[in-house]
């Protein structure tokens, strides 16, 4: 015989009624003297009902509320922005990450070419100022080579020597005028032209490393 | 497909600048990392790019016979960078992607269809001129770099060789990527008329703080690699006009012009040509010796230098180029090549124009956007 009072207790609340419970439910009969199933057993067994009905009905509408709660989440989320759909965020992130990641690259590549920019311009203007400087060194060889040269001739034309004919004097002085010029304008050219050379022999050498600092540059995919 | 709607939407996307390319790249790159590689480190002037390509596509949207061309001339350049067939519905997903992001809730499936097929229409034309090219040309020539002198510390000629034929119009010029540059291009005009040995000159002047010129001016050695593009430009000599020519060339514009001069002169019957040369300086003139020995062996052709910035003591002609040119005389009866800085060419067209030259014997290239 089976107890309908005796059901399989699940959880930590009341004692729950089962499908199967109430298809093998027996009554024990009323006590003699009386008709039918015992009536407390079978009343205190309709509470039970009642009770389990009662929980059943609070238990669906705290689901539907539930469900429309998440319903009305999703629709506010959906018509609110593509940031609702977790995939789509996650995208959106990851292109929000690379564009400033991009961005950073972007401003090293400016910072490097602006400052290139500035060494080549500061180049420039230092050779143009060594070009302008040599200009001026260069004149003022020459014009000091003439005077030596001017100042020499001059003293043969004064020299007491006995000299033939002017024509032959003349020559003289200017021959004395050109050798002084070139030995002083030689001599001086030389030593500008030395210390200019030293210059670039210094500079090639840097420039030199510089390409082979290029060459050494790792190879990209696809080169 | 509706173009006002297109428009609009795209005015509105447009106006929020470089955010929209840099959100373009990303979303492309995040959705295709193999696709960058293909492009620079540094990707400001690549954004710039694309967006005024796409504002160009858009605004041409409805007049396809100025359209057409544009794009078909857009697939073949693409070419050299490696783009094929299969990379157009990733950019057009992209594409969608960015208007949609930056349209927010004005973007619906009405306009998501108008790009669709704008962009379906956009793709194919620049594909199937690609595919038309390729019958054709290779995407890119590899060449080899066999002869370099240094004129100034700032300019350089370079003589190269292509791996296989390069036939080319002189006046053109190609895109160059220099080695340890790489997915950097940049435009040089051949310097000499086709030659049997295939070689080409480029004059390559040093841009301060410019990644590419600073190699090819400075850093390029015999033997290095360059990649280079198909031939494009259209400052070409009109080989059916029977009038005199005239040549102005400023700095290392000398370029197209000494191969349009070298065209003539293979003709049996060279019209006269006159060449003007100019620079700031004395010593930046990096190619009158050449110059000089070509016109004293060759009668119809004419060479004038002119500097600017310093007295050249009746050695040369002192001034702007557009006024040496303007002062020389009556040129109504020439057809002109200018190439040079943008300013330089502007002011010597303009003087030509007001001194009768008609625009259509005008024919000119500048540069200066390239570093």
């Amino acid at each position: 015989m089976t107890s309908p009072d005796l059901p399989v207790r699940f959880g930590g609340g009341p004692p729950r009624l089962t499908p199967g419970e109430l298809q093998s439910v027996v009554f024990p009969r009323a006590p003699l003297g009386r008709r039918g199933f015992d009536e407390d057993r079978v009343r205190a067994f309709l509470h039970q009902v009642e009770r389990e009905l009662a929980q059943i009905l609070a238990e669906k509408a705290a689901l539907a509320d539930e469900t429309a709660r998440l319903r009305r989440h999703l629709a506010e989320g959906a018509a609110g922005a593509v940031t609702a759909l977790p995939a789509e965020d996650a995208h959106i992130q990851a292109v929000r990450v690379l564009s400033q990641a991009q961005q950073t690259a972007d401003r090293y590549v400016e910072d490097a070419e602006r400052y290139s920019r500035e060494l080549a311009q500061e180049a420039r203007r230092h050779r143009d100022e060594i070009l302008a400087d040599a200009r001026a060194r260069a004149a003022l060889v020459l014009e000091e080579a003439h005077q030596q040269a001017t100042g020499a001739a001059a003293a043969i034309a004064s020299s007491g020597e006995p000299l033939p004919a002017g024509e032959r004097r003349d020559l003289e002085r200017e021959i004395a005028y050109l050798r002084t010029f070139s030995g002083v304008y030689r001599s001086h050219l030389k030593s500008y032209l030395e210390a200019l050379l030293r210059n670039v022999e210094e500079w090639e050498r840097s420039e030199h490393d510089a390409a082979a600092a290029v060459r050494a540059e790792p190879p990209t995919a696809g080169s | 497909m509706d173009a006002q709607r297109l428009k609009d939407s795209f005015g509105q996307v447009a106006r929020q600048g470089d955010a929209v390319a840099l959100f373009f790249y990303a979303d492309l790159f995040v959705r295709n990392p193999h696709l960058r590689d293909m492009f620079p480190v540094g990707m400001s002037a690549q954004r710039d790019r694309l967006l005024a390509a796409l504002g160009r596509i858009v605004s041409h949207v409805d007049d396809l016979p100025a359209l057409v061309p544009f794009l078909q001339q857009l697939g073949r350049d693409h070419r050299k960078f490696g783009i094929v067939a299969e990379h157009y519905p990733q950019v057009g997903a992209s594409l969608l992607a960015t208007l949609r992001y930056f349209l927010g809730e004005d973007w619906n499936d009405d306009l998501a269809e108008d790009w669709n097929s704008a962009y379906s229409l956009v793709a194919k034309v620049m594909n199937d001129a690609a595919d038309d090219d390729s019958l054709v040309w290779p995407a890119w020539w590899n060449a080899q770099v066999i002869g370099i002198e240094r004129r100034r510390f700032d300019i350089t000629v370079l003589r190269a060789v292509p791996d296989r034929p390069l036939p080319y119009r002189p006046g053109q010029s190609v895109a160059v990527e220099a080695p340890g540059r790489l997915r950097q291009w940049r435009y040089y005009s051949m310097a000499n008329a086709p030659r049997s040995d295939q070689t080409i000159d480029f004059h390559v002047r040093l841009i301060d703080g410019g990644p590419v010129s600073t190699v090819l001016a400075r850093n390029v050695q015999v033997g290095d690699r360059l990649r280079l593009g198909a031939p494009v430009g259209s400052l070409t000599l009109d080989a059916d006009s029977p009038r005199d020519v005239l040549l102005v060339a400023g700095s290392t514009g000398l370029a197209p012009l000494k191969a349009i001069m070298e065209e003539i002169g293979q003709r049996p019957v060279p019209p006269r040509v006159r060449l003007y040369f100019g620079a700031r300086t004395a010593d930046a003139l990096y190619d009158l010796e050449d110059l000089r020995k070509r016109a004293a062996e060759s009668p119809w052709l004419t060479v004038t230098a002119a500097v600017s910035d310093e007295d050249p003591g009746g050695a040369f002609e002192h001034g702007l180029l557009p006024d040496v040119v303007a002062r020389a005389g009556n040129w109504s009866g020439h057809d002109a090549y200018l190439c040079g800085p943008p300013d330089m060419v502007e002011q010597t067209a303009d003087r030509l124009l007001r001194l009768g030259v008609p625009g259509g014997r005008i024919r000119f290239e500048t540069f200066g956007g390239d570093r």
